[in-house]
């Protein structure tokens, strides 16, 4: 698209001095008004939740108050109640909390394994590689929504963290697939190809050569897999199979969406956690599209 | 004993095809090289691509897997990664063809030439960072380098940087493989020249690999010719340029651009024989498969892939 | 390429028995089987139970079972559902119909939306249509399904009134009339639309990107300068290049639909395998649960193997693997 004169502000950087990875990034984010916004945006309204959530009681919040259900907002409820009674306002501060909380957490896991198990696979290849794939391959056939609500039903005693972990068990494969082709790709560069003959060991090549040069992959991809796992636990707690009521988070919200009269006479209680999921999903998915930007020299834009 | 021996080397990859994957047949990318490098000396190895010179190279070094064969270094068997001590391991090292891939990108020129000075030697800091520009100024680049990243340099510059890292720890043996063929043939002098320099400084010796016969006339002591996996004739400069037995070597030293303009006339004539030989004499010197024969000798020094007698 | 088929084939083989024996294992560990229901009916005493149990092999070993099992599936018998009280094989046989015409009707709708709006915003990229265009898809992409048919029955069914809020048809008509299908279709429009209209942006980006690659490839110059009209540049090069990879979007768009019936049917409440998924998983009736996870398991694995049939007949480099 815009390849031609992008290539020739790359020359004219490197006749000068090479930017930093960070001042690339920030020239892209500057170029990019929309992704500045949205990371503007997320960073206000992470703040924000983390910080109101500390001053909010969620028990308070969650506690079943028979006198004022479903009513519509108003100044003691700035959105109104829940069928419970319960506070909407304060339960979309906690649930954003809640849904990033373990959008991150699951992001993290996820991303440590698929790396590690990518890079493994990739790195070494041959027979490790095979096993490893085929392992993988019998993880991909599952069908992944339905899998974790099974194993969500069959869990004993099912918490926040046993949730979190059963969205890890079937999340980190597509990034280890991702990782283990470009490590693939990349151990048959020349320079990691020198560091054997040069006698680096193969923890210290993985650790000092090749994985930096696939940062900013795992970046990308990791904060584009923030969005769709915030996307995807709000899926599950709407359907019921996510965060216990409790423990409230932006689908336990829209949840109660699912009574026809709720949806249709009582959007305060849905329509702003629809609002902030799609809201956050689009913030986090721009400020990850500018950073893959960034990491391609041919798509920057700033 | 002698200084690199490699016996009967053979390196094959297997393709894999048919319903469920399986190895069907190999590539026989080296396929019985038996070879004896002197110290000090400069061994050239030619061929065009996919002749197996690299990976012979490679399979030296240990970087490709060795299917058969023995490589010996100073009489120590180094077939095999085992038995590679770490001081056999200082002792060899390669320069690679492409100077652009061959650097980390994201490391410092002070962290990639450092980087086997990590492996072996415990220095300080400050021993290393002068250690390092001791080897950069060796190599004809500003000391001030080192804080720079490898894509600030130019390709000429960077193949400099590549031969820094690959004496940095004094080795015995280099294997250069294609060292110059991805500069541009203004710079491939300075390189080369360099190398020689160095040659004789630190008592170097080179397993040459090229593709360019002008290059290793320039460079090597004793030269073979590969031709797919094997083998076609070896011997000295001398014995390669002015007395080529077979044919194919024929061809390639016939290819020899001669700047001379007014020899245009007699190459061109000399060119065209070769060719009809070629073509005319195919069958003796290649068999069935178009593969060359086992090497016979002609004098001591001199050996040519030819059907045994008889 | 019959040997590519014919490797994928065998690929998927292993496939559907590893997904069988974990389906299978599954259950197991599920609380209760098929005599659960009868526990605490007073005219069965416990020793009772336990005969039946012998007797219908609940207590050999697994792998025995396992096989039991599974020569009942090929057979077509998936057991019997205890809390509905009927053969499984009975009530998938209701829901499946509906979920099949569910599927066809959003893959007819992702078709119809992509294929336009990928050739346009291909062919005049960077013009202000292109944008929008790019712009949905990007919007599409970050948008959770669940949310945006939420939002669409909200305001088409609710608000507006346009389109039925749930079921697969209106209560009271003869199956086989002509007012009985078209109350069907009705009732498939809102839940397919909204499927379709975020399950396209995928093809839409597809086929956009698809189609700038192509137009800079150098034989469509070469038509260019023999003089080949525009219009002949499109149909005959262009379009025949980069539609036929869609094609084998297909088996993989079957794929995608899996995850998104189970919101679709909770959230229009249409009565498909998706809904009867969440229906068994909250009932705990595992008999009928553990059948329709091994039915969506075949179906993905069938539709990545169609997927990838078609491609490997469409694009010839991807049969050398």
């Amino acid at each position: 698209m815009e390849t031609n004169n992008v290539n020739m502000d790359d020359q004219k950087q490197d006749a000068t001095k090479s930017p930093s990875g960070f001042s690339i990034i920030w020239r892209e984010f500057i170029k990019d008004k929309v992704a500045l916004i949205s990371l503007i945006f997320l960073v206000i309204l992470t703040t924000l939740v983390y910080g109101v959530s500390l001053f909010l009681n969620q028990e308070e919040i969650v506690r079943v108050d028979l006198f004022a259900i479903h009513e519509p907002p108003s100044e003691e409820f700035i959105l109104g109640t829940d069928y419970g009674g319960r506070d909407v306002f304060g339960q979309l501060i906690i649930g954003t909390r809640n849904s990033l909380s373990i959008g991150i957490l699951v992001t993290l896991a996820t991303g440590i394994i698929g790396v590690v198990y990518g890079v493994v696979a990739g790195y070494f290849g041959g027979q490790i590689d095979n096993v490893l794939m085929r392992i993988l391959d019998f993880f991909l056939i599952l069908p992944m929504i339905m899998t974790v609500i099974v194993f969500v039903t069959l869990v004993p005693d099912y918490g926040v963290i046993t949730f979190s972990f059963i969205m890890t068990m079937f999340l980190w494969m597509g990034i280890a697939r991702l990782i283990r082709s470009r490590a693939l790709q990349e151990k048959e560069l020349d320079y990691i190809q020198a560091s054997k003959t040069l006698g680096s060991s193969h923890t210290k090549i993985i650790f000092t050569q090749l994985l930096p040069n696939i940062t900013s992959l795992i970046v990308v991809t990791m904060t584009l897999n923030l969005a769709a796992n915030i996307g995807l636990e709000s899926g599950l707690s709407f359907l019921g199979f996510g965060f216990p009521e409790s423990t409230p988070s932006l689908g336990t919200l829209l949840s109660y969406a699912r009574n026809p009269q709720t949806l249709e006479f009582r959007w305060w209680i849905w329509l702003p956690a629809a609002i902030l999921i799609f809201v956050l999903m689009l913030a986090v998915r721009n400020v990850g599209e500018a950073l893959k930007r960034a990491a391609d020299a041919r798509q920057r834009r700033g | 004993m002698a200084f690199l021996e490699v016996k009967d080397l053979k390196v094959h990859f297997p393709i894999k095809g048919g319903i469920l994957n399986r190895t069907i047949d190999h590539v026989r990318a080296v396929d019985g090289v038996t070879f004896e490098v002197e110290q000090g000396k400069t061994y050239g190895l030619v061929g065009e691509s996919g002749s197996g010179k690299t990976t012979t190279g490679r399979a030296v070094i240990g970087l490709n897997h060795v299917t058969s064969g023995k490589v010996f270094y100073e009489g120590t068997d180094i077939t095999k990664k085992q038995s590679k001590t770490k001081a056999l391991r200082k002792d060899i090292q390669m320069i690679f063809q492409d100077p652009y891939s061959s650097l980390n990108p994201r490391k410092r020129v002070l962290d990639v030439i450092a980087e086997p000075l990590r492996n072996f030697e415990k220095l300080s800091k400050q021993e290393e960072k002068k250690r390092v520009q001791e080897l950069l100024e060796l190599v004809g680049l500003s000391p001030e380098a080192i804080v720079k990243y490898p894509h600030e340099f130019s390709g000429g510059q960077r193949q400099r940087i590549g031969v820094a890292r690959a004496i940095a720890l004094r080795p015995k043996l280099i294997i250069a493989d294609e060292p110059v063929s991805a500069l541009d043939v203004s710079v491939q002098a300075q390189v080369l020249n360099f190398m020689q320099d160095i040659q004789q400084e630190l008592g170097l010796t080179y397993l040459f690999i090229s593709h360019d016969l002008g290059i290793v006339k320039h460079m090597c002591d004793d030269i073979a010719i590969m031709y797919r996996g094997r083998y076609v004739e070896q011997g000295t400069r001398d014995d390669i340029f002015n007395n080529p037995q077979h044919i194919y070597t024929k061809r390639l030293v016939s290819a020899i651009p001669d700047i001379n303009p007014r020899n245009r006339e007699k190459q061109f004539h000399f060119r065209e024989e070769v060719q009809r030989e070629f073509e005319h004499s195919y069958d003796d010197y290649f068999d069935n498969e178009g593969l060359a024969y086992g090497l016979q000798p002609i004098s001591g020094s001199h050996y040519v892939a030819l059907p045994e007698k008889g | 390429m019959w040997k590519f088929i014919v490797r994928r084939l065998i690929i998927t083989f292993p496939q559907l028995v590893v997904l069988s024996v974990l389906v299978f294992l599954a259950a197991q560990f599920m609380p209760g089987d098929a005599l659960t229901g009868s526990i605490g009916n007073p005219n069965i005493t416990a020793e009772q139970l336990e005969q039946r149990r012998e007797a219908l092999g609940l207590n050999d070993p697994w792998y025995v079972r396992y096989g039991d099992w599974v020569s009942g599936v090929v057979q077509g018998d998936l057991g019997e559902s205890y809390r509905f009280k009927m053969p499984v094989t009975e009530l998938i046989g209701q829901r499946i119909v509906n979920s099949f015409w569910l599927s066809v009707v959003t893959l007819i709708f992702t078709y119809i939306i992509a294929v336009p709006l990928g050739i346009l915003s291909g062919r005049y990229n960077d013009s202000l249509l292109d944008q929008s265009i790019t712009g949905y898809t990007y919007v599409g992409f970050a948008t959770p399904l669940f949310i945006f048919a939420l939002v669409m029955l909200w305001i088409f069914g609710y608000q507006f009134g346009w389109f039925p809020t749930n079921g697969s048809v209106e209560p009271g008509l003869t199956p086989g009339t002509f007012d009985y299908v078209l109350s069907k279709l009705y009732h498939l429009i809102l839940p397919g639309i909204s499927m379709a209209l975020i399950a396209t942006v995928n093809t839409v980006q597809y086929l956009r990107s698809e189609i700038i690659d192509t137009k800079q490839r150098d034989f469509i110059i070469t038509a260019r300068a023999k003089g080949a009209p525009e219009s002949r540049v499109y149909n005959r090069h262009i379009l025949r290049n980069s539609l036929l990879p869609i094609a084998a979007f297909f088996g993989f768009e079957i794929t995608g639909l899996i995850g998104g019936t189970i919101f679709v049917e909770t959230i229009f409440s249409y009565p498909g395998m998706g809904q009867l998924f969440l229906e068994s998983v909250t009932l705990r009736d595992f008999s009928t649960l553990v059948s329709v996870v091994l039915l969506f398991g075949v179906t993905a694995i069938g539709g990545a193997l169609l997927s990838d049939i078609i491609l490997s007949l469409v694009d010839p480099r991807i049969r050398i693997k």
